[in-house]
């Protein structure tokens, strides 16, 4: 069986909830599992993934791609779930694929019903304790803390993590969402895979702006190399 | 007398590094992506970017690692992984990244403590010297470097004795500390040692780091020296900031 016709695994770490999930090739979501992982998002990942391994009888070696989710959201569930998406595609030798966990987030809200169809979706998720990240279609703004969101015509805001700071109509629009994720998430994530995945090596957690006034990276690393 | 092959990732501070080492002390390949340039502009390591970093070039780093190198995934017989100390961050992109790959091809994954495998580092083999044998025990081991500086006993395998240590900044902080101070580049301590080479006057003695009577270290007076060098230098008017270090490494090591 070639790569495109199995099952894949898709990852996602951005918020306080964890999610793993196995889907069909075409998206069609087969096994989800979800916890509340907090900020330890590392203790449990690869123990929920082997066990839904278990569950569906398919073998780590059978996986056809990873897909990860890449924020915006929690700095370090981002770097856990990349990291071990990583290891894991490259350990496999098969491609991954980098979802937006905004851009999911809202197609889980809409899929929910809590959201029209025809309405634009504001996902807002915490950006450290005082900031907070504003994703609508994929296009992520960083919101310094009193700084109310400006939201599109028509948009409907939907806020995850923020209990306690945002509206409370916004936050059901979350728990909606994210009862919906795993289903989104497998769909996401098995259609960029399809469309044939990212490098591997460049994949990097959507941040929205690199943390205290640092520049856009720049600069090389400095390899060195020794062989036996 | 075969000791196995393991796959050894490393990301604690702003270097990558994967390496293969088979039967304990024959480096197959090592290779190490240094982000020393990154954080330049900063003078100073940023968390943030340092994680990110690691996400970027663990991969690739991987990847160079296997190439050239006469063995594959089916050879490995464990796979290794700094555990700390080291910034939280960065340690988590190499642990998450190492625990899956151990995962996929189920080998055990071992932590090693960074400092332990500072000591080790002794134990490899020297290609130039394949027939050396491996250090003795009892072994007295000085570590140095940007973030740790101290002395300790091995007397058996993985059977350490601290003997004492810096009581404030580590070796490799003082030196970016005081190539701060001199205006230096990032890092301090190569830059601070190709001044010193350039240096005109000798006859400056700093404070010394060892702290008398004690196998501890402090560098606070050093630094203290260095501050009240520089100013009085820069009041004496247009000297060449490299006269005044010359001592720095010298205290250190010396
Ligand atoms: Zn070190």
């Amino acid at each position: 069986m070639s790569t495109a016709a199995r099952p894949v695994l898709a990852i996602d770490t951005a918020t306080s909830v964890a999610c793993v999930v196995l889907a069909a090739a075409d998206g069609a979501m087969l096994a989800a599992d979800a916890w509340t992982a907090g900020h330890r998002h590392g203790e449990e990942l690869l123990a929920r993934i082997d066990a839904l391994l278990a569950r569906t009888a398919i073998a780590r070696s059978a996986l056809g791609g990873v897909a990860v989710g890449i924020g915006p959201g929690a700095f370090t569930g981002l770097r856990v779930g990349i990291a071990t998406a990583k290891g894991l595609a490259a350990g496999l030798g098969v491609p991954i694929a980098g979802v937006g966990s905004g851009v999911v987030l809202a197609a889980a809200a809409v899929a929910a019903g809590a959201v029209p169809p025809d309405r634009p979706v504001a996902v807002i998720l915490p950006a450290g304790p005082s900031e907070r990240t504003l994703d609508v279609a994929g296009v992520a703004i960083r919101l310094p803390a009193g700084l109310e969101p400006d939201l599109p015509p028509g948009a409907v805001l939907v806020a995850v993590d923020l209990d306690g700071r945002a509206p409370a109509d916004a936050l059901a629009r979350g728990a909606a969402a994210r009862a919906a994720l795993a289903v989104e998430l497998a769909r996401a994530g098995a259609a960029r895979l399809r469309a044939g995945g990212d490098d591997l090596a460049r994949l990097v957690p959507e941040y929205v702006t690199p943390p205290r006034g640092i520049a856009a990276p720049t600069g090389e690393v400095a390899w060195s190399r020794t062989r036996g | 007398m075969s000791r196995g092959l393991v796959l050894a990732v490393e990301s604690s501070c702003d270097e990558t590094g994967v390496a293969l080492v088979a039967d304990g002390r024959r480096v197959l390949s090592s290779v190490v992506a240094s982000q020393v340039a990154l954080h330049a502009p900063t003078g100073g390591i940023v968390p943030e970017v340092a994680a990110r970093a690691h996400l970027r070039w663990i991969v690739p780093t991987l990847e160079e690692a296997w190439a050239g190198a006469d063995v594959g995934w089916g050879d490995l017989d464990a796979v290794a992984v700094t555990s700390g100390p080291g910034l939280a961050g960065s340690l988590l992109v190499g642990i998450n990244f190492a625990k899956a790959l151990a995962y996929v091809h189920d080998l055990p994954l071992v932590g090693v403590n960074h400092l332990e495998g500072h000591l080790y580092a002794a134990w490899l083999e020297d290609p130039s010297a394949p027939d050396r044998p491996e250090p003795p025990l009892p072994a007295l081991a000085l570590i140095v470097s940007g973030g740790h500086t101290f002395l300790s006993v091995t007397r058996g395998s993985l059977r350490h004795e601290h003997l004492g240590g810096t009581v404030d900044d580590a070796a490799g902080e003082a030196f970016d500390k005081v190539g701060r101070l001199l205006g230096l580049p990032y890092p301090g301590g190569p830059a601070i040692s190709r001044a010193a080479e350039r240096a005109r006057r000798r006859d400056l003695r700093f404070p010394r780091a060892w702290l008398p009577g004690t196998d501890d270290f402090s560098f606070s007076g050093l630094k203290t020296a260095a501050l009240r060098a520089v100013a009085e230098a820069r009041a004496a008017a247009g000297m060449d900031p490299g006269d005044r270090e010359s001592a720095l490494p010298d205290d250190v090591v010396g």
